[in-house]
């Protein structure tokens, strides 16, 4: 997918002033934070889970590459072929080709985000392949042309009412006004291709090394259908996905739908291994699985390392004061909120998504919602400190981080420096102590003022205080 | 050298571990951490006194209804009732278990075969239920076509009392000791279908069925 | 008992009224308040600007100037948690003086839990008349757990509380968040004041002066005058 984090202020300026945008986020926010509040709540041992959970992928991250060949081994053992991509590129030419070889004309594809990473789509139209996305929402911006904006509820910046537009250009009826019957028209429209399709394309939410198992969760059942119908089934997903065991399996997804969305299982699990058996009803004649790196061994051997925990579950956006008002697109790329701000940077460059990590007030309320306990924050910090290193951020910033500290080592300059900035400061906010404009500050005075100082400083003040007592 | 080998390099360079792939000694490591086996912290209500009684509550929840009988015989005329009482078809399409029931005598029409896209009504047992979450487990088999519970849009399933577990653990335990390796697909279902792609408002019925009807036998 | 406060440099620049508030609330208690001239900052806006030796400079600056304090007190949930946290978890976990940075943890305090906590006062001096409504900050809520106390000691003032809507939600300040990305940190301010304004209470009370420096400058330029932004130290200590 084409990459835009470079130009995350702007995007996120015009969203903020695109008033529908603006109407969509704000339904949604409280659905999601209060589901989550309610299942957690109701849970009982929510610390102990998200500890497990912690411990069993960090365990898996631990030895990669030692779980991967186990899970590859499995894998290989129940009939299904094994593909390693190391770039996008890559991944996309496996795809490709594995079409090619077997006259592959339709594509039923159920979400994956690794797929968005690589730009699947557009590869095999552009190799003659009809890819028909069967998610709901994934449908939804496939008629749009747009990516998704999140990657739970990859539709959550559209109004009924757009789609409503969206489907009545595409099946040619007449226009709908309620959601149910959209689904309905949806599911009707689908079904033909679930059918006819000869390649089904899923990700996978985690590996089992012990199985050599691939797996999708989802509420829909269209991932089933993609799994079982078509006579090839392909798995694309990133290597980082790797469990040990089923019981790890089963203490994940305890976390993952609560998290989502607050529901305290997803109506389909699906646990995939190898193609159809001899004597099953049915089943694809074929299995692939691409393992994708494309970045993520750039995370690993450092702190960064926890990050590849993450079990995609949207928590920490939906959480995300910043991507609540700004909505998914002004990220620029396919992961949104907390946890796109610190895998865009690394996955396409420091230097092309330098906003991305300092687009956060570190309030933390995305570490508190995280499942399996990444410190977002704390990895946004780190990202920031390779840009402090590098010289990545603009001069004034850099310079006003440097001229700070240079004086706040020096208690005399600093002193000396705060009694000239609050006299003058008090000066400049006049009868009514607010600054209405300061130079350098606009990205502050733009939308508020600023409270003047008092006029003195607290050192001058109790100085004086103290000569006065004795 | 191949994106395999490369990506396993790269791995370990990464993590400072020397050598181009894992050794036999961090490879048997692995391999008896998985046979542990080990089993997570649970929410105390997985382990409900009254199993039974929290796998319908779970269903409720869901949107699952539920009817619980005391033999085999008695399911078709319980189903009437039930189809009746939706207003859907007298007609089933539905696993070979179930062929030799009387289905005419309940006045039902039921196909044994796979269901297809036209069918209204698919009947399937399963592997085991799961108290914790109101699930069911189907395995791929032979005899149990999963397009049974997926295409119609209305899904029955029959969950015998003594496959009632408490969790999932308990499930893939029970699987490794009847079945040992998965079968191709291992499938958990909750509930019927939904989707809250269009305004975060939920719906029922996406892609899989509309409707789900647990029948619990006590026998 | 010798406490050091520890002033802020927004409170020393800015609202200086704060740090005598704290001043008074301490020795009204009975405790020897020491207030080391040398003081600066805590080094936060280098630390999470990429600063990470900035950041431990000034820790360790700060870490000599409290070295003989029995207890060191903050106006500040964000102060505190660079001092408490910040230190010992992150920037000094590898270093030889991190043993020092655990004690100087241990006997740090933002000033609410202090009171409550450590001195269990059961009086303030200051009344107020009327109602306010809290603003939890980010760092003191999430990385310290400040929520109760500073309501108990509005309360004990004479305060009534008028929950807003999503308390605990950021203000959008950030620090140098509030200036690198203005818009979107003003849109989160304007959601903190408008749920400021629905609560109909004359005053929002908070623990930390970003915080309220950059809602009450949303308020003042969205044209309101009246509602009062005050530290919960001004409010309890009667210098409100």
């Amino acid at each position: 997918m084409q990459v835009q984090s470079m130009f995350f202020k702007q995007r996120a300026r015009e969203k903020l002033e695109d008033p529908l945008l603006q109407g969509n986020l704000r339904k949604a926010k409280g659905k999601f934070v209060d589901g989550r509040a309610k299942a957690v709540a109701e849970f009982g041992v929510w610390e102990e889970v998200r500890t497990h959970a912690a411990k069993v992928r960090d365990r898996a991250l631990a030895n990669l590459d030692a779980y991967l060949l186990e899970f590859e081994a499995h894998a290989t053992r129940r009939g299904a072929v094994v593909h390693w991509a190391q770039t996008a590129e890559e991944a996309c030419a496996i795809i490709v080709g594995i079409a090619r070889d077997n006259g592959v004309r339709k594509a039923t594809k159920s979400k994956s985000m690794v797929s968005e990473e690589v730009g699947l789509n557009e590869a095999l139209e552009a190799a003659g392949v009809q890819v028909v996305e069967t998610d709901l929402g994934e449908y939804i911006l496939q008629l749009a042309h747009e990516p998704p904006s999140h990657i739970v509820a990859p539709a959550v910046h559209k109004s009924k009412e757009q789609v409503a537009d969206l489907f009545v250009a595409a099946h040619g009826k007449p226009r709908l006004t309620e959601i149910p019957a959209m689904a309905r028209e949806a599911r009707e429209a689908l079904r033909g291709h679930f059918l006819t399709a000869d390649m089904g394309i899923s990700g996978s939410n985690f590996l089992v090394a012990e199985t050599g198992t691939t797996l999708t969760v989802t509420n829909e059942g269209n991932a089933d259908m993609v799994t079982t119908i078509p006579r090839i089934h392909v798995v694309i997903t990133g290597i980082e996905k790797v469990i040990g065991t089923m019981e790890d399996f089963a203490t994940l997804i305890r976390l993952l739908p609560r998290s989502a969305v607050g529901q305290s299982i997803a109506n389909y699990l699906t646990l995939t291994t190898g193609p159809k058996m001899p004597g099953d009803a049915d089943g694809p004649e074929q299995m692939h699985i691409v393992l994708v790196d494309a970045g993520r061994t750039k995370l690993l051997g450092g702190p960064m390392q926890e990050m590849l925990r993450c079990i995609r579950c949207g928590a920490c956006m939906n959480h995300c004061p910043v991507y609540q008002n700004v909505g998914g697109h002004a990220y620029g790329w396919v992961y949104p909120g907390p946890m796109g701000s610190i895998l865009t940077p690394v996955y396409v460059g420091l230097e092309n998504a330098g906003d991305l990590p300092n687009a956060a007030t570190f309030c933390g309320e995305c570490a508190v919602a995280c499942p399996v306990k990444i410190p977002l924050p704390d990895l946004m910090r780190k990202l920031r400190e390779q840009q402090f290193d590098r010289r990545l951020r603009p001069w004034p910033e850099r310079w006003g981080i440097a001229l700070w500290s240079f004086a706040a080592m020096r208690p005399g300059l600093y002193a000396f420096g705060t009694r000239i900035a609050a006299r003058v400061a008090r000066w400049m906010g006049g009868r009514e102590g607010l600054i209405h404009a300061l130079p350098g500050l606009d990205g502050w005075t733009k939308g508020r003022d600023m409270p003047a100082p008092a006029g003195r400083t607290f050192r001058e003040l109790y100085r004086q205080r103290r000569g006065n007592h004795g | 050298m191949g994106a395999r080998e490369n990506i396993l390099a790269r791995i370990r360079r990464a993590q400072g571990r020397p050598g181009s792939g894992p050794t036999d000694a961090e490879r048997a490591a692995v391999r008896e951490a998985i046979a542990r086996h080990e089993v997570g912290p649970q929410p105390p209500f997985a382990h409900a006194p009254d199993r039974l009684a929290q796998f319908l509550k779970e269903c409720d929840r869901l949107g699952t209804t539920h009817d619980v009988l005391d033999s085999d015989a008695r399911i078709p005329a319980a189903l009437a009732r039930y189809l009746d009482a939706g207003g859907l078809e007298r007609r089933v399409t539905g696993w070979e278990a179930f062929a030799a029931l009387d289905w005419a005598g309940a006045g039902i029409a039921f196909d044994n075969r796979p269901a297809s896209g036209e069918d209204r009504t698919g009947l399937t047992g399963c592997f085991c239920a799961i108290a914790e979450t109101g699930t069911a487990l189907l395995l791929s088999a032979p005899a149990m076509p999963k397009v049974t519970a997926l295409l119609p849009e209305t899904h029955v399933l029959v969950v015998r009392r003594a496959r009632l577990l408490d969790t999932m653990e308990e499930a893939f335990a029970l699987l490794r000791a009847e079945v040992g390796d998965p079968p191709r697909a291992v499938f958990f279902v909750s509930g019927p279908s939904r989707t809250a792609d269009i305004e975060q408002t939920i719906v029922i019925g996406a892609h899989g069925p509309y409707r789900v009807h647990v029948i619990v036998l006590e026998s | 008992m010798k406490v050091g406060l520890f002033v802020t440099c927004l409170v020393d620049l800015s609202r200086p009224g704060i740090g005598f508030a704290a001043l008074r609330l301490l020795e009204g208690a009975g405790c020897e308040v020491v207030v080391p001239a040398e003081q600066t900052c805590c080094g936060q806006p280098g630390y999470n600007s990429g600063g990470r030796d900035i950041a431990k400079a000034l820790a360790r600056k700060v870490l000599a100037e409290f070295r003989d304090c029995d207890y060191v007190v903050a106006p500040s949930g964000s102060c505190s948690g660079q001092m408490k946290v910040a230190t010992v978890h992150d920037l000094f976990r590898d270093e030889p003086d991190l043993p020092e940075f655990e004690r100087l943890a241990a006997k740090w305090y933002e000033l609410s839990q202090f009171l409550v906590e450590v001195l269990k006062v059961e009086a303030v001096p200051g009344r107020f008349e009327g109602t306010v409504t809290y603003h939890d900050s980010c760092s003191g809520l999430r990385e310290l757990g400040v929520k109760m106390q500073p309501r108990y000691l509005l309360q004990m003032a004479g305060a009534s509380i008028a929950e807003m809507e999503g308390a605990e939600r950021c203000c959008g300040f950030g620090g140098t968040f509030s200036v690198k990305l203005g818009d979107i940190s003003t849109r989160m301010c304007e959601g903190k004041c408008e749920s400021v304004r629905a609560t109909g209470a004359g005053a929002i009370v908070g623990g930390d002066l970003g915080c309220l420096l950059n809602i009450e400058g949303r308020l003042r330029r969205t044209g309101d005058r009246e509602t009062k932004v005050l530290h919960f130290a001004q409010v309890i200590a009667g210098e409100g």
